[in-house]
Formats: structure tokens, sequence, C-alpha cells
């Protein structure tokens, strides 16, 4: 009773804090370590830091950004990460093949089936399973719907980070549709846990064709028609226009990919450059935009909705018969050995590079993220903008943390 | 003073509660007594300074009008919002929710005031208390009826663009005293703004002066008499734009919000507020939004004008002649409605017992009583039809207010000021050249 | 398996390869040592012959005896991904050049590898810990770092804190720690 009474409270109001309170200044306590912390960390005449986050209405989950300021104008960023880390790597090292599924599902939570697919796709070269043909359908047609819903859901991010309550709330109409959907297809509505090692989970049931038929006729009108609330807004347009501008060639030495790479002219998908499942069987264009901007990136997703509506299409169309697994033992023992494997997520190359050393868990699972990489590039996009313009450019290039912080 | 202190102490607290109020019991027995006692002087007093008293009875009132104003317009804008957004949006407490606002006053009222370490406490207090006077007190000047007004000033549109000006100070000094990098980003930003379109406002309403001759916001009401062409509106129709555009911005509404832009800087000048002091900032932003709206329907719209000369109804009975009849009238009228209303509900439906119908009877009557007396007042009371007008013109800006704020995104700090300067400034200055060459030339012609 | 692209790079790369080129799949890999990063990656990258401008991956991997940096590459001159190995870098003191001149979107990749494994990439201008807090002081992918789960999974090993500098100090026997042919 004595110890724990006299304990020091923090609500004890006799306790001085040794530390002199003042502005929270976001420098850490310690001599910078590298070039680069020294260099951000030093002030020049006239400018602040500014703290953004990890609690901040507008930074995409638990990021932090400290800002260098001149007045209004953005000096320099820098971007601190890591506390959604949940060193799932190490779990999986630590879980069996099946497992390793539901543990990298919560990573990219707006898309998690591109999640499960790459690291399933690495088991199955290591495994040299040939995946049902009807399976490598019901993949892509379950990941296109899921694209559709990442990008429909971004869409109303953007325009909430400039300040616009309404696109948000219409695009959730979209993706709640497609998720229910996916959810009478796979049983979970956002980590769905569906890709198996040789095929999916449960064959097309009846309730998901009917609600995909239903919305299937309504969808590229109905995504049109959201977005013209955007589209054609002269304060949205003018805003973005010409704001966080990169070119291809800074594009790829930042290792960009995905939408945002595509946004700057090249035409690099990983569905076309290095073609995994169907991909090659199923016609389809890769949309790309010349400008590199926030708004060529805002533009360009509407164009891949409109493209992976055709590839649903065709997956409808095409969908064989046949099993939906391939024969595989329970127990999965691959021979040791490494392999790579790479999807195109809606944010970009989603891979995942497995070793085996011959038991039932991988020696190593390495997850390459997509909004990782692009996070990185934020600094150098929004040097001499406004504070503004920061959310914007961060929210253009589609970060989301529990994919960078793993 | 040890002796009172030491007495104070020694008192239990249902004490102290007793002593407390003896203490108050006797300073107002005094206080009435001294009113008695003086009762003529203080009455020539009142007599004497009748514009003063005039002023600040209209201040209480105005004061006390806001709060009702507030809650309706956030519950307005908590609602529609909510429409547009295809949400449900409040719909628990009171009918459709409509409490909702209240109960947000009361929470704010409730929470913990908090003052951050470093702040610098009294500018941090006083701060909220100069932003909603400033709002409060432009009510002063607006006419919402004929002969509803708190004061007549010749030059009351002078006074409003002077006070509603002081709000900005507040602003600034709560972004300046909160101790935070955010706040005082968003105190800059909002003193910037509202400086910058403080110029467009001005210079937009001079055309409309030149014409009415008059600074009066009552004379230009009544200059508006008549039809709806009458209406300035369609004599400054360019001077209305850059008005409108202006007075949102200087009402800190989308997509001029930036002083509170939270997806970039929290809640600019309020972050580190809390409690009521926050409270005091989020309803003037509410009543700011009244005020805009009702001056846009005073300059342009006509203010309380109907939009068309209406039909004077004269009554085919006075109720006064009725005599004692009347006060007959009044007893029964009541029960016998009630019961008349409540009748078909006990007839038709056979499972409600009696009392039930009877309380939706009382109801029913209820409502058509109150319908009756206020079309009978609409008629036959002339301020009662001018507020109603006022009203609702007043409202539909409210409206566009608020669907404003569920479309537009948010504009950038540069592009606000530059918008400011290098076009509403130059086509205020167009509109009222061009306003004061047109005068000139049909007075020429005219002579 | 693209044998072409395979011939070619032996010939062009031959005296810098520490291992045969392998091949499985879709996927070419070749191995070399940390002192040949630069030079390997460079030919890689700025030869028109193999014009691998494109890094897919950066990781790095603790085999139990070596550790090693593992750069995916993609070129439109073949189907493949080439994975480059650098090998052999020693548990110790891992060190490797940065390829942040090629990438600068390497840097955090890095960083990561660095925050996870200890591996030291030299010329890298912010190598900091990127996940992990500043003050922390292990390497948490590194097999020799132990989960609670794996002290009960390991015989005879009681449950140590998380935390713990290189080597545990209630270690268990070096042959626990599980391993892979490197």
């Amino acid at each position: 009773m004595t110890a724990t009474s006299s304990r020091p409270s923090a609500d004890d109001p006799r306790i001085t804090l040794d530390q002199e309170l003042g502005i929270f200044e976001p420098v850490p306590p310690y001599p910078p370590r590298t070039e680069r912390e020294a260099e951000f960390y030093t002030l020049g005449d006239g400018q602040m830091f500014i703290n953004m986050g990890p609690q901040h209405p507008s930074t995409h989950g638990v990021l932090r950004l400290v800002l260098k300021l001149e007045g209004e104008q953005v000096v320099d960023l820098d971007p601190v990460v890591g506390y959604l880390h949940r060193g799932v790597e190490k779990l999986c090292e630590n879980a069996d093949y099946h497992h390793t599924i539901s543990q990298v599902d919560p990573l990219e939570y707006i898309s998690a089936l591109f999640n499960e697919w790459a690291p399933v796709m690495a088991y199955e070269k290591l495994l040299d399973v040939e995946v049902p043909r009807r399976a490598e359908y019901i993949r892509v047609l379950s990941a296109e719907l899921n694209r559709i819903a990442s990008h429909a859901l971004f869409m109303g991010w953007m325009a909430l980070d400039l300040g616009g309550l309404t696109p948000i709330l219409w695009s959730f109409i979209e993706r709640d549709e497609i998720v229910e959907m996916l959810g009478a297809l796979t049983g979970q509505r956002m980590l769905f846990n569906y890709f198996r090692i040789g095929g999916v989970n449960g064959d097309l049931n009846h309730d998901f064709m009917s609600r995909l038929g239903d919305w299937m006729t309504r969808a590229t009108d109905q995504i049109e028609a959201n977005l013209t609330l955007l589209n054609t807004n002269e304060i949205f347009v003018r805003r973005m226009r010409g704001l966080g501008t990169i070119d291809g060639q800074t594009a790829l030495q930042m290792c960009w990919t995905g939408p945002n790479l595509r946004a700057t002219g090249l035409p690099f998908d990983i569905r076309r450059a290095h073609p995994f499942s169907v991909y090659q069987e199923l016609d389809f264009d890769i949309p790309t935009r010349i400008e590199g901007d926030c708004l060529a990136r805002y533009l360009l997703r509407l164009d891949e909705i409109k493209q992976s509506l055709r590839i649903i299409d065709q997956c409808l169309h095409r969908m064989p018969d046949g099993p939906i697994m391939a024969k595989l033992p329970r127990l999965i023992r691959p021979r040791p050995g490494r392999a790579y494997a790479a999807v195109e997520s809606p944010r970009g190359q989603y891979a995942a590079y497995a070793i085996s050393d011959g038991t039932d868990q991988p020696f190593r699972l390495r997850i390459h993220d997509p909004s990782f990489i692009h996070l990185q590039s934020v600094g150098q996009l929004v040097q001499g903008q406004l504070i503004a313009d920061t959310m914007a450019v961060m929210a253009s290039l589609d970060p989301v943390m529990g994919g960078v912080d793993k | 003073m040890t002796f009172v202190a030491r007495t104070w102490n020694r008192l239990t607290i249902p004490g102290r509660v007793l002593l407390g109020l003896f203490l108050l019991g006797g300073l107002l027995t005094g206080a009435l007594i001294a009113l008695i006692i003086f009762s003529e002087p203080i009455l020539e007093l009142l007599g004497a300074n009748l514009p003063l008293v005039r002023f600040v009875g209209a201040a209480t009132v105005v004061l006390l009008m806001t709060i009702p104003t507030a809650f309706l317009i956030i519950y307005m804008e908590m609602k529609i919002i909510a429409l547009m957004n295809l949400r449900l949006g409040p719909d628990r407490v009171g009918p459709f929710g409509s409490l909702l606002s209240v109960v947000h006053g009361l929470k704010v009222l409730m929470k913990e005031d908090f003052t951050p370490t470093g702040a610098d406490a009294p500018v941090f207090t006083l701060a909220p208390v100069v932003t909603y006077l400033a709002s409060v007190m432009t009510l002063l000047v607006i006419p919402f009826a004929p002969g509803l007004f708190g004061q007549d000033m010749n030059i009351a549109l002078l006074y409003f663009f002077a006070i509603s000006g002081l709000g900005v100070v507040g602003l600034l000094m709560g972004g300046w005293s909160s101790f935070n990098k955010y706040s005082l980003l968003g105190g800059l930003r909002s003193a910037a703004q509202v400086i910058s379109y403080e110029v467009p406002l001005v210079l937009s309403v001079v055309g409309l002066l030149i014409l009415a001759g008059t600074m009066s916001l009552n004379q230009l009401v009544l200059n508006q008499a008549g039809w709806f062409t009458d209406w300035y509106i369609w004599q400054q129709p360019l001077g209305f734009l850059i008005f409108f555009i202006a007075a949102t911005a200087e009402a800190n509404r989308t997509p001029f919000d930036l002083t509170e832009a939270d997806s970039e800087i929290v809640a600019g000048f309020a972050t580190e507020y809390s409690g009521m002091r926050f409270g005091f900032f989020f309803f003037a932003e509410y009543v700011n939004v009244f005020i805009v709206s009702a001056l846009t329907v005073t300059l342009f719209f006509g203010g309380w004008n109907a939009p068309f000369p209406f039909p004077e109804i004269a009554l085919a009975f006075d109720p006064g002649s009725l005599g004692i009849a009347l006060l007959i009238l009044v007893a029964v009228v009541p029960v016998v409605g009630t019961l008349i209303l409540a009748m078909p509900f006990y007839l038709l439906r056979s499972s409600m017992p009696f009392w039930q119908a009877l309380v939706i009877g009382f109801v029913l009557f209820n409502i058509v009583a109150v319908a009756a007396v206020l079309g009978w007042a609409f008629v036959s009371l002339e301020w009662v039809a001018g507020l109603l007008w006022f009203m609702l013109k007043t409202y539909t800006f409210v409206f566009i207010f608020v669907w404003m704020r569920g479309t537009l995104p948010r504009v950038r700090i540069d592009q606000l000021m530059g918008f400011a300067w290098k076009w509403l400034l130059p086509a205020s200055l167009l509109n009222l050249f061009v306003t004061a060459g047109a005068v000139v030339l049909v007075r020429e012609l005219g002579a | 398996m693209d044998r072409v692209f395979r011939r070619r790079l032996e010939a062009r790369l031959g005296p810098k390869l520490t291992g045969p080129v392998r091949q499985r799949h879709d996927e070419t890999e070749i191995r070399i040592g940390a002192a040949g990063v630069t030079d390997v990656l460079r030919t890689l990258h700025d030869d028109p012959e193999f014009r691998f401008t494109f890094l897919a991956d950066l990781a790095g991997v603790d085999t139990g005896t070596v550790m090693q940096v593992v750069y995916h590459l993609w070129s439109d001159v073949t189907p493949d991904w080439l994975r480059v190995i650098a090998d052999g870098l020693s548990r110790d003191d891992p060190r490797v050049p940065s390829v942040t001149f090629l990438w600068q979107g390497a840097e955090w990749q890095e960083r990561e590898a660095y925050d996870m494994f200890g591996i030291t990439f030299e010329g890298n201008r912010d190598l900091r810990r990127i996940y992990m807090p500043p003050e922390y002081t292990s390497f948490p992918l590194r097999k020799d770092f132990y989960l609670p789960d794996d002290a009960a999974r390991s015989p005879g090993a009681g449950i140590r804190h998380m935390e713990q500098v290189h080597v545990p100090r209630s270690a268990p026997p070096a042959t626990s720690i599980r391993r892979i042919r490197a």
C-alpha cells in the first residue's frame, strides 16, 4: 500500500519538471549521426521547424513529418516513420508458410489482396507448383476489384487533404460496394486472407456474382459522376496542376513504380513489363500521362479504374472451369532456394523475396512495399512549396502507413 | 483580515453556501430598496440618456440572440452537409437531431478549460471574447424588420466594417498567445487574409453608396421597397459578387478557411483552445456567417422588404369587439379543439387509449393555434412579416455558405492573396468608377 | 530462363562473379563480392547491352554464417529478374558500398537494411535507423535476435529480454542459430 502510494504520479502537482517547458522542438536530443541529419537539423536565418504528426488530421496514419519552414514555405522535410512497425518480416520467419499469408495481410490494408499475392507467388515458385487457370482468373478478378476500391478511396482522400469534405464520402460508396462484394467472396471485408499457396480459398459464389453483375452495369457512370465534383472544379485543378512535378528519369532513380511513375510518361507496369498470372492473355492498355504532377497522378488513377473494369469484364467472359487449388500436401517444405515475385499493386510494384531452407517456415521473407519507396521522395517534391501543398503532394503519392512501416 | 479568513475556514460547506446566499439576499434587498427610493431620479436619468439605454438594451438582446442563432446554423451545417455527403447526420437528440448543437454547446461548457504552459494567459483568455464581441456588436446596426433594430446610425455601414474588422485582432491574439507554431501560423494567416479582403469588401459597397446616397442600413432597406426589381442587386451585380466573395473570406468560410485548415495547420489559431473559450471562437464563426448573410440581404436583396408589394389583407373582424365573449372563447376553444382533433384517432384506431388520443389532439391543436396566431400576426403586424422575409432571405444565404462548404476544396494561401489583390481589387475599382460615371451621366442627361 | 542472357552475363562480368550464374523460373542469379558491387551495378546500369535502369528491390539477408545484400534488377533486354547477391559479408562488421549514386531511391532501403541487419552502406549519406528508435542497439532481423517464441522453441534456452546487444549475453550455443547454405 505504502509502496504504491509513494510512487510519483504524473498528476501530482508537487512534481516539478526538471526540464524547462518551451515550444516542442522536433530536434533529436543527440548530436547528428549522419551527413543528412546534420544538414537538416541546422536552422538557417529565419527558419523554423514544425512537427507534423504522428497525430495530425491528415498524415494518412501515423507518419511524422518534420518540416523546415521559412514563413509558410517548406525548405526541407524529413519524414520519420516506424510508428506502426510490427516486424512482420521477423514474424513471418517464425510462422509456417500458410500462416505468413495472414501475417502480411494487414500491411497495405487498403488493398490487402495484393499483399497476399506477392508472397503466394514467391512460394509457388519455390514449390514449382502450377496454379490452376481458374484460380488465376479468380485472383485477377478479385485483385482488380480491390484495385478499383483502392483508387476510389485515394481520389476521395486527395480531396479531403485539399479541404473538400464530400468526395471522400462519395468514393466510400464505391469502395463499400466492392468491399461488400469481396466480403461475400472471401468472408472478410478488409483483410481478406483469400489467396492460398497453389490457388484461392473458395470458388466464386452466387452472392458475389450477383453483386458484381449488379455493380458492373453502373460502375463506370457512377465513378465518373462521383468525380465530376472534383475534376471540373477550378480550385482543385489549379491547386494540383504543376504541383510536385517530377520527370521520368528522376522518378526511375527514386525507384518509383506504379501510377506515380506512369504519370511521368513511362509506361512501366509489372503486368506488362514482367507479366505474372494471366495478364498476358488479357487485353488492356497502360494509361500514361506526361505531366508528372499531382493532377496527372490523380487523373491517371481514373484511367486505371476504367482499364481495371475492362479486365474484370474479360475475366468474367473467359473464366474457365476447373479446380481452384493445386494439389499440395498440408505441410509445405519447399526445397532450399530463393524466389522473387512482384505484382502491380494500386501503388506500384509490390514484391516478395522468399528464401527457403527446407523447413516448414520461410528462412527469410522480404516484403518490398511501394509506399515506402514513394514516401522518401516527398522531401524533394515539396521543396519550395507551401505547407498546404505538403499534404497534397503526400496524398498524391498515395502512401499507406501500414505498408511503409511493415 | 485574518479573522475573516479564519471564520470562513471554520465554516462547513453548507454553512458557506448559506452565508453566501444570505449575503446575496441582503445585497439584493438593499438594491431593491434603493431602487424604490431613488426611482424618480433613475427614471429621469434613463429618460435623459435614452439612446444609451437603448444601446445597452439592444446589445443585451443581440448577445442573447446570437446563441440560438449559432445553434441553429451549426445544426443546419451538420445536417445539410451530411445530406450532401449522403449520410444521415445528426438524428438522435431531439426531432431529426435538431437539439444536437445544443448538446454540443453543453459539452463545450463542461469541458476542461485548459491553458497551455507558456501561454500568455490574459491575452489567451481575452482573445475569444474580442472575437465574439466583434461579431455580436455588428448585429446592432442590422435592421431585422421595420422598427426592429438596435441603432439606426447614419454611418451604420462604416460602423459595421470597423467593428467586424476587430474580429481579426482576437484571432491574432489567440494565435500569438497560444505558444504554439500552428496557432501562430493560423493567426498570421487570418490577419493577412482578413486585412487583404477588407479592401475589396469595402470598395465593392462604395458603388452602392453612391447610388443610395446614404450609409444608414435602415435607409438603404427603405430605398429598396417595392418590387424585387428595385433591389440593388440588379444595379450592382458585380459589386454583389465581389462583396459576397470577400465576405466569405472575411467570415473564414470554405473555400477561404485557411485560418483553420485542418489538413495543414490542425485548427489554426484555435489549436490550443478547449472548453468554452474554444466555444466562443466556434460560435463567433457561425454568428459571422449569419451576419454576413444578413448584411448581404440588407444591402443587395431588399432587407425586410417582400419581393413584391404584399397585398394588404384587412381582417374581417376585430377580436376586441367581442368583449366578454373573447374570454369565453379563449376558455372553450382549446378544449373543444383538442377533443375534435383527438376524436379521429380515438375512433379510427381501436388500440389507442383515450389519453393518448388526447395528447395527440392537444399537440395538433397547439400546432394549429400557433399557425393561426402567426398567420394573424403576419397579416396584421408589419414587423412580423418583415422579420419573416428577412430571415427567409438570410437563411437562404446561410444555406449557400453551407453548400459551398460541402462542395469546394480549400484554396492555397498564395492563390488567396493573389485573388484578392489581382482580381477583386481591380474589379471593385472598376465597379466603383463605372457606377460613379453612370450616376454622373444620368444626372447630366436628366438635367 | 534466358540462356542467352546468362552467357552474356558470364562474358561481360566473368572475373567479378564469385559463383556460377544460377537460373530458376524467371530469375537469374549472380553472386559478387562486396568489393565488386560498385563496378558490377554500374556496368549493369549504364551498359547499353544490359540497361538495368530499374532497381526493383534491395534487401539484406542474414544466412546465419554470413551477411548478404540482395539487389533485384529489371531491364527490358531480358524477361528475367536479375538477382545480384553481394555475398560473404562478415557478420561482425558487414560493409558494402552504397548504390545511392545510381538509384537515389535505394537510400531508405539501405537504411532499412542497416536498421534490421546492421549492414553499413558506405556512401549513403543518411544511414540512420528508420523503423527502430534511435537509441535502439540491436538488429532485429539477424538470426541471433530471438523472439520470446523462439526462446521457448529452442531447447534449454530461457526467455531473454527482447532487446539485446549484438550477441546476447545468454546466447545459446552457435549451433542453434538457424542457418542456410549461403
